[in-house]
C-alpha cells in the first residue's frame, strides 16, 4: 500500500507573491525529506523559475502545440533538491483559452497517472490569480487537489480575490471539490495588516496558516534565480517558510469557508478604511485610552 | 413559453441559420470556423427539415470548415482558420466567401476580423460574421449574417434609386417555401413598377446584393426576422424600412401592397389596378372551388402551429379568406413579451370575428397539451371529441397530434420533412391559391 499523496492548490491575486511563496514551500518540504512536484498553472509559465536557477522550462501546452500526444515525463523537469517542476503553460496573451489550457494539462497528468508513478508526497499547484472562469477552478473541482490555500495581503483587491476563491470552493464543496486549508498572509509588516487579515479570516470561518513579512532577502534570492530556502537558508525569512511548510505538511482537515457577499465585503472594507483613517489622524478611542 | 430545455428543436442554431442563408445567396460560399461536428449536425438537420433543399455548390456536407480541436481552443484557432481560408480560396470558386463562427471560437474570442482583413486587403472578397450558436436561433443567424453583409459588403451608394427596394424577412431553409414566397412577392411588387432585390432567388445575383445600398426602401415581410439587418441598412446606407406580416391570401396581401404603396408614394391608380387585377385572378379560381367547398363541407376547425411569420399569417388566411375556424394557434418562435403582444393584436382582430387562442410554445410535445386545455375530452361517449372536422397546419412534428385528433394535416412550417419543396410558395394572392390547393387536396385525398 503506497503512501498518501497530498495535493495542494495555492491561489491568490496576481502579483501577490503566490509563486514566491509556493516555491519556498516546495523547497522547504523537499528539505524536510518529502518528494514534491510543483505544478505551475499560469500562462506566464514562471512559477518554477526560482527552483530552476531562474530558467524557464518547456510547458505541457508547448509540447501539445507541437504534437497531438505528449508523454508527461517529457514535461517534468528537475529542480532544486529534486523537486519535480512542471509548467502547464498557455496561449499567447489575448488569444485562445488559458482556462481550457489548464484543464488540458491537468487531465493529461491524470490520464497518465504521473503522480502515482513518481511516488510523490506532495503536488503543489500554483494557480493564476482570481478564479476567473471554469478552467481555473479545475484543480478545485475535479477532485484533484484536496486542500486549497490562498495567499493574500491585507490589500482590498487581494482579499476580494480570496473571497471569490472562497465562493468557488463553496460552490464545489458539496460535489467532492477541494476544501479550504487556510490563508497565507503575505507582506504583513504593519500591525494593522495582520488585524485586517485576521478579521477577514474570522468572518469567513477560515484560519491563517502563517504571516509572512515583506523581506529584502526574498528579493535578493529571486534576483539570483533562487528560493530563499536555497539562497539564504539561515535567514529569518527561510525559517518562516520552513514553519509554514511544516504546518502545511501537518495539515489534515480542510473546511468550507463562508465567503462574504459582495455588498457585505464592501461594507467590511469601508469599515476598515474608516478605522485606518482614524488611526492616521489620531482619533483616540475610549478602549485605547488606558 | 417553456424554455426548460430544447426538445426536438424545430430549427437551427445561429450558425446553422447563417450557413443556410449564405448557401442560399448566389455565388457565396460559407467557411465555417467551428468545432468538428457542427457542419454535419447542421446538414443532417437541414436534410430532414427543409423540404429536401439539398446542399448546392459547396453547401451541406461540403461546406469548408476549420474543424477546430482542443489545441485550437487552447491556443486560439486563427492559424487553423487562416489555413482553411487559404486552401478554400485556392480550390473553391466563389464570388464571396463568408467566414461564420460556431460557439467555441466565439467563446474564446478568436479575432476572425484579422483573418478577414488579411484576405480582403489581398483583394479577395471575404467577410466574417460571429454566429456562435448561443447567439440565438437560425433566424438570428440569418439576421447576423445579412447585417454583416450590409455593414461590410454592400457598396455605399452615392444616390438612391427611386422605386428600387430590397425584400427581406423570408428566411431560407427555416421557411421551406422561401424561394417560391420571395418570387411571388417580388413579381407582385414589380407590377407596382418597382425594381426588387430579393437576394436569394434564381432571378437574383450577387451584384444585386452589392448594389442594394441604392434602394430607397427595405421591405421586411416579417415583424420579427431581419430587423437587425434593416437597422444596419438604415444606419449605414440611410435606407428606411417597413415591416409587415408575411402576406398570405388576398386580405393580407392587399394590406401589404397598400402599405408599400403608401411608403413609396405609388400612384393610387397603379396600386388599385394591381389589387383589383390580382383579386379578379384569385376569385376566378376560388369561385369554382367554392362549389365543392360548400357541397362537400370542406370547412374545418383549425390548429395552426408555426414560427412567428407563418403562425399569424396562416391563421389570418384560413380565418379571413378561406372561411375556416381557427381555434388554436401555436407560435413556435421564442419571442420577447412585446413581440408576443404584436401577434396577439393581429390575431385578436381577425375581420371574420373568430376568436383564436394564441399560445407561445417552443416544445413540440406541449402542443397537444395546449389543445386539450381548450377542448377537453367529454365523458359523453357519443361526443368525446367535439373538435371535428379538424385540420392541423403545422410542421411534420404535428402529424401525431393530427392522427390523434382524426384531423387532416398539412406540413407548411419548419421542420418540413414529409414534403418536397421546389418553387412552391404561399405568399401573395397567387401563392394562397397553391395553399388552398394543398389544403383542400388533403381533404379530397380521403375520398
Amino acid at each position: 500500500m503506497g503512501k498518501k499523496l497530498k495535493q495542494i492548490a495555492i491561489y491568490g491575486k496576481g502579483g501577490i507573491g503566490k509563486s514566491t511563496t509556493t516555491s519556498n514551500i516546495s523547497a522547504a518540504l523537499s528539505k524536510m525529506g518529502f518528494r514534491v512536484m510543483q505544478f505551475g498553472c499560469d500562462p506566464k509559465s514562471d512559477s518554477t523559475n526560482t527552483l530552476r536557477g531562474g530558467e524557464y522550462i518547456p510547458t505541457v501546452l508547448d509540447m501539445l502545440r507541437e504534437k497531438s500526444t505528449v508523454k508527461v515525463k517529457s514535461v517534468i523537469f528537475d529542480g532544486y533538491n529534486g523537486i519535480y517542476c512542471v509548467e502547464a503553460g498557455g496561449p499567447a496573451p489575448g488569444v485562445g483559452c488559458a482556462g481550457r489550457g489548464i484543464i488540458t494539462a491537468v487531465e493529461l497528468f491524470k490520464q497518465q497517472r504521473a503522480f502515482e508513478d513518481l511516488d510523490l508526497d506532495f503536488v503543489i499547484y500554483d494557480i493564476l490569480g482570481d478564479v476567473v472562469c471554469g478552467g481555473f477552478a479545475v484543480p478545485i473541482r475535479e477532485g484533484i487537489a484536496e486542500h486549497v490555500f490562498t495567499v493574500s495581503s491585507s490589500d482590498f483587491m487581494a482579499i476580494y480575490a480570496a473571497n471569490n476563491l472562497f465562493k468557488g470552493i463553496q460552490r464545489y464543496s458539496k460535489s467532492g471539490g477541494a476544501l479550504l486549508g487556510g490563508l497565507i498572509a503575505n507582506s504583513v509588516n504593519l500591525p494593522y495588516s495582520r488585524d485586517i487579515i485576521d478579521d477577514f479570516a474570522q468572518r469567513t470561518n477560515t484560519r491563517v496558516m502563517h504571516y509572512i513579512p515583506r523581506s529584502v532577502t526574498v528579493t535578493q534570492s529571486e534576483l539570483q534565480g533562487k528560493t530563499t530556502i536555497e539562497a539564504a537558508p539561515g535567514s529569518e525569512q527561510a525559517a518562516i517558510y520552513m514553519t509554514l511548510a511544516a504546518r502545511l505538511a501537518d495539515h489534515e482537515n480542510s473546511s468550507t469557508p463562508t465567503p462574504l457577499e459582495t455588498t457585505e465585503l464592501r461594507q467590511w472594507a469601508k469599515g476598515w478604511a474608516d478605522q485606518l483613517l482614524e488611526l492616521e489622524i489620531g482619533v483616540v478611542r475610549e478602549s485605547a485610552a488606558i | 413559453m417553456t424554455n426548460r430545455f430544447i426538445e426536438r428543436p424545430r430549427g437551427f442554431c445561429a450558425l446553422g441559420g447563417a450557413v443556410l442563408t449564405a448557401s442560399a445567396l448566389p455565388g457565396v460560399v460559407p467557411i465555417m470556423h467551428a468545432a468538428m461536428g457542427c457542419g454535419g449536425s447542421i446538414y443532417w438537420n437541414q436534410y430532414g427539415s427543409t423540404g429536401y433543399l439539398g446542399a448546392g455548390y459547396c453547401g451541406g456536407l461540403s461546406v469548408p470548415s476549420s474543424n477546430i480541436q482542443e489545441s485550437d481552443i487552447v491556443f486560439g484557432g486563427l492559424d487553423r482558420l487562416d489555413e482553411q481560408v487559404r486552401s478554400t480560396l485556392e480550390i473553391v470558386e466563389a464570388d464571396l466567401y463568408v467566414i461564420l463562427t460556431g460557439c467555441t471560437p466565439d467563446i474564446i474570442g478568436d479575432d476572425i476580423e484579422s483573418v478577414v482583413r488579411k484576405y480582403s486587403s489581398g483583394g479577395q472578397s471575404v467577410i466574417g460574421a460571429e454566429t456562435g450558436g448561443f447567439r440565438g436561433d437560425g433566424y438570428a443567424g440569418y439576421d447576423i449574417l445579412l447585417s454583416a453583409l450590409a455593414n461590410s459588403y454592400v457598396k455605399p451608394a452615392k444616390a438612391k434609386t427611386p422605386n428600387k427596394i430590397n425584400l427581406f424577412g423570408v428566411v431560407p431553409g427555416q421557411d421551406a417555401f422561401w424561394r417560391g414566397n420571395l418570387l411571388k412577392l417580388r413579381s407582385l411588387l414589380e407590377r407596382l413598377g418597382l425594381e426588387v432585390n430579393s437576394f436569394f432567388t434564381e432571378r437574383d445575383s450577387l451584384t444585386g446584393l452589392l448594389g442594394s445600398g441604392e434602394a430607397c426602401l427595405n421591405v421586411l415581410v416579417s415583424d420579427f426576422f431581419g430587423l437587425r439587418t434593416a437597422e444596419a441598412y438604415e444606419r449605414r446606407h440611410g435606407i428606411p424600412y417597413l415591416t409587415n406580416p408575411l402576406p398570405i391570401g388576398p386580405s393580407a396581401t392587399e394590406d401589404f401592397l397598400r402599405r408599400v404603396g403608401e411608403a413609396l408614394a405609388i400612384p393610387r391608380r397603379t396600386l388599385e389596378n394591381l389589387i383589383s387585377d390580382e383579386r379578379r385572378g384569385y376569385f376566378r379560381y376560388v369561385e369554382r372551388i367554392a362549389d365543392a367547398y360548400n357541397d362537400l363541407d370542406w370547412q374545418r376547425y383549425a390548429i395552426i402551429v408555426g414560427d412567428a411569420n407563418y403562425a399569424p399569417a396562416l391563421t389570418k388566411f384560413v380565418a379571413d379568406d378561406l372561411g375556416w375556424l381557427p381555434r388554436l394557434t401555436v407560435v413556435t418562435t421564442s419571442l420577447e413579451g412585446k413581440d408576443e403582444e404584436k401577434i396577439d393584436r393581429v390575431l385578436g382582430n381577425l375581420s371574420c370575428g373568430c376568436k383564436v387562442k394564441v399560445v407561445y410554445e417552443t416544445d413540440p410535445s406541449e402542443v397537444a397539451g395546449h389543445f386539450w386545455r381548450i377542448a377537453p375530452r367529454r365523458s359523453d361517449s357519443l361526443h368525446q371529441l367535439s373538435f371535428a372536422p379538424a385540420f392541423v397546419i403545422g410542421s411534420h412534428l404535428e402529424r401525431p397530434l393530427a392522427t390523434d385528433l382524426g384531423a387532416e394535416h398539412l406540413t407548411v412550417t419548419c421542420p418540413v420533412g414529409n414534403r418536397v419543396v421546389l418553387n412552391r410558395g404561399y405568399a401573395g394572392f397567387e401563392g394562397s391559391l397553391s395553399l388552398i390547393e394543398d389544403l383542400l387536396s388533403v381533404i379530397a385525398f380521403q375520398r
